[in-house]
């Protein structure tokens, strides 16, 4: 049995690492999906082009609007001041702009009537929410500095503290979710495509009547993706360290655990969608359906806290929330041993039931 | 030998009933726009409630309690009490709770003898799709209790009035689904034809198409034709939705925006066909499919990641992207009303792009076929 077995990981081992091109990609993809979210994408509002129309007398709003081109968030427009903000707004010309009340603002503030009105497009939803605490910030400070105010103490004050990523980098969220999307896409779609390239071909039929047992066929095909899963992990995990300086607080054995646990619960759907498809577009579409809403779910992008129950439910069954949370959890926060225990626990309680499953349907189709 | 409308409707219609026949292929790619239009819509709310907040209170007075209070009624947080500071933040470590509030045992004492009253306020750093928001609300927090409590109300000199353009309500849901049909095209359309097409040169049929009188552009022509269709339809089905179901305003002109539509279909569905052309093995396509058409799809196109925030190569590089430009025309027309002229450059670009990737498809193609 070890023998055939071995046998069996030889030639899926090969098989898959045979093509040159092949070979790249699987190694490749990680890096440029690492640098991607780690470097190119963030919800960080920056250049947003900012029009404030002010006059020489009007001091105030003059550095309302130097402090805020002082900061990255902003660019100055570049538009006549005397255009009219919302044709500039429509145009896209301009992503804000500050209008002050007749007379300028500094004068209105004298006369004690103020009202300064913020026009953004909101078309981001999340930007323009930005753009907005920011700027009410500066104005509250800048007018504070310039009218003499004194600063009054609030009576009741939070003393805030970020833990665990204390600059709020964006590496530092992102990059443990893509390592958790690069595990399953490596491990589940190329083991449910391998499997049905042998259906497609024909050669499954040569498997069944060869002198082979069913598990043996079964390992044979699903073991060589583990090992490939698990092979990428010092990969990103390194370049998660090095490359982005991600910390890695945690223990590399509670990490290499878990994600031994999640690479074989993605080897095992990535099996259970193969006895579904008759060919490798339907496997990969199926890898897809499945895909979309595990990593949306996954709190990665959008959080948990929000969804509606359904969803919520979606999530909780869904191995990348549980994989996410480990790595957030491990990396971070240096891994909470029960935390851990329990979705380990939780993935490796998937694993079992969909491998059962699909070893299930897999024997049926084989008979 | 010139080109032959009847032979490609022939290849065409072998391609339908390719697709037809097999109806996994064709539930999926009807399915995932549904699936994915249901899942955006009702899953997304960039605005963040039931923050579970751990909450020790050494205090034990009427105040302290009036500050949990503002917490919990804020509509924000969900209360959890600890039962020491350690346990707050075994909290957050255990993934308990998003935050946690510590109120020291002399709070009311500095309060009333005149001096700010500080609690502590920690949050988890390792989740971003809550701490942001979290930080913005502590502000307007902080506010409340002071002027419940304290009776605490500082003039404003100000009023600082926001007004919000083309989304006054803020509504995430229209920020994300007019984008989302880019998304769901991109799908369709690169990975689709890519597979199908690989398909053929993986069994060796295309050899044996190329050696019938069919022409080579013929042969793209019909093969491609009824993912453009599948394309199409998923993109009427993702505006419908967008429409009826999460009633996401359209001020602009269909006309404009189904022009944007098709450019990008032509632009992707040649992307497709080069990467079938160069990769010739289903599996090896599906991951360029993936690199160069589904992950720019989602990360580089703006969709939810705002372009102006990536460093300046990046920037560049999404010009040579036509996610990107459908992108700007699909919230435009959606949310602004643009008009063909107003949206001039992002047309030209895309424009450019379907031009090109057609030309490089194509000779490909037939450089590929000459003996």
């Amino acid at each position: 049995m070890m023998g055939t077995l071995a046998g069996f990981l030889g030639k899926e081992m090969k098989q898959a690492l045979r093509d040159p091109r092949m070979r790249i990609l699987l190694f490749l993809a990680p890096i440029v999906q690492l640098i991607l979210f780690g470097v190119a994408i963030s919800n960080d509002v920056k250049n947003i082009r900012l029009f404030v129309q002010f006059d020489s007398a009007d001091i105030v709003l003059q550095h309302v609007s130097e402090r805020a081109l002082a900061s990255r968030w902003f660019l100055p427009a570049n538009a006549d001041r005397n255009s009219d903000p919302f044709e500039l707004l429509r145009a896209g010309k301009i992503d804000a702009a500050v209008i002050p009340p007749p007379g300028g603002l500094t004068r209105a503030i004298a006369r004690g009537d103020a009202d300064l009105q913020l026009l953004v497009n909101a078309t981001n939803v999340l930007q323009a929410q930005s753009v907005d605490s920011y700027l009410r910030n500066i104005v509250t400070r800048v007018v504070q500095e310039d009218m003499k105010l004194e600063p009054l103490e609030a009576p009741i004050r939070f003393d805030t503290r970020v833990l665990y990523n204390a600059t709020l980098e964006t590496s530092y969220f992102m990059v443990p979710g893509v390592m958790a999307m690069l595990m399953i896409i490596n491990t589940m779609i190329l083991t449910s495509m391998s499997i049905t390239r042998e259906k497609e071909m024909g050669t499954f039929e040569m498997l069944i009547s060869a002198p082979v047992t069913v598990s043996e066929v079964v390992f044979g095909k699903t073991i060589p993706y583990m090992v490939l899963g698990m092979a990428t992990l010092p990969l990103i995990l390194g370049v998660a360290v090095i490359g982005f300086n991600v910390p890695m607080r945690g223990s590399l054995l509670m990490i290499t655990i878990a994600s031994l646990a999640f690479v074989c619960t993605a080897v095992a759907i990535g099996t259970l969608i193969s006895t579904f498809a008759q060919n490798q577009q339907q496997s990969m579409m199926g890898g897809f359906l499945f895909l979309f809403p595990a990593v949306l779910l996954s709190g990665l992008f959008f959080p948990i806290e929000n969804m509606p129950i359904a969803m919520k439910w979606m999530a909780y069954v869904d191995p990348v929330t549980h994989y996410l949370a480990l790595l957030r959890n491990i990396m971070l926060k240096g891994g909470e041993l029960d935390f851990a225990l329990q979705r380990i626990g939780i993935l490796t309680l998937m694993a079992l039931v969909t491998g059962y499953i699909s070893f299930k349907r897999f024997h049926t189709t084989l008979q | 030998m010139s080109f032959r409308w009847s032979r490609t409707a022939a290849i065409a219609r072998k391609e339908v009933f390719h697709v037809l026949r097999d109806p996994f292929t064709l539930g999926l790619a009807l399915g995932l726009p549904v699936f994915m239009v249901l899942l955006f819509g009702f899953a997304i709310e960039f605005n963040v409630k039931n923050v579970h907040l751990a909450v020790f209170d050494a205090d034990h007075t009427r105040t302290s309690r009036q500050v949990i209070d503002t917490f919990g009624s804020s509509g924000y947080f969900i209360i959890d009490r600890v039962p020491s500071p350690e346990g707050a933040f075994h909290a957050l470590s255990g993934d308990h709770d998003r935050a946690a509030l510590i109120i020291p045992g002399d709070f009311q004492k500095n309060l009333y003898a005149g001096r700010t009253a500080q609690a502590q306020l920690l949050l988890d750093g390792s989740d971003n799709s809550t701490v942001g928001p979290i930080i913005s609300y502590i502000g307007s927090i902080q506010t409340l209790a002071g002027r419940r409590i304290a009776g605490f109300d500082p003039p404003e000199p100000v009023h600082f009035k926001s007004r919000f353009l083309f989304n006054s309500e803020l509504n995430s849901r229209w920020f994300v689904i007019p984008g989302l049909a880019v998304v769901v095209m991109a799908i369709l359309a690169v990975l689709l034809t890519a597979l199908a097409v690989a398909r053929e040169w993986e069994n060796g049929s295309m050899e044996l198409l190329l050696s019938t009188p069919v022409q080579p552009l013929e042969i793209i022509v019909g093969k491609l034709a009824p993912y453009a269709a599948l394309g199409i339809a998923a993109l009427a089905f993702v505006y419908l939705m967008s429409r009826t179901v999460f009633a996401v305003p359209f001020r602009g002109s269909l006309l404009v925006y189904g022009v944007g539509c098709l450019l990008f279909l032509g632009a992707y569905l040649a992307q497709g066909l080069l990467i079938s052309v160069l990769t010739r093995n289903q599996l090896v396509a599906m991951q360029v499919a993936i690199m160069t058409g589904l992950i720019p799809a989602n990360l580089l196109s703006g969709f939810v990641f705002p372009i102006e925030s990536m460093p300046a190569f990046f920037q560049y590089l999404t010009m040579i992207m036509p996610v990107r430009w459908l992108t700007v025309i699909a919230r435009e027309s959606y949310l602004k009303g643009a008009t063909f002229t107003e949206m001039w450059e992002p047309f030209a670009a895309l424009t450019i792009l379907c031009v090109v990737m057609v030309l490089l498809a194509t000779r490909k193609f037939k450089t590929d076929l000459e003996p």
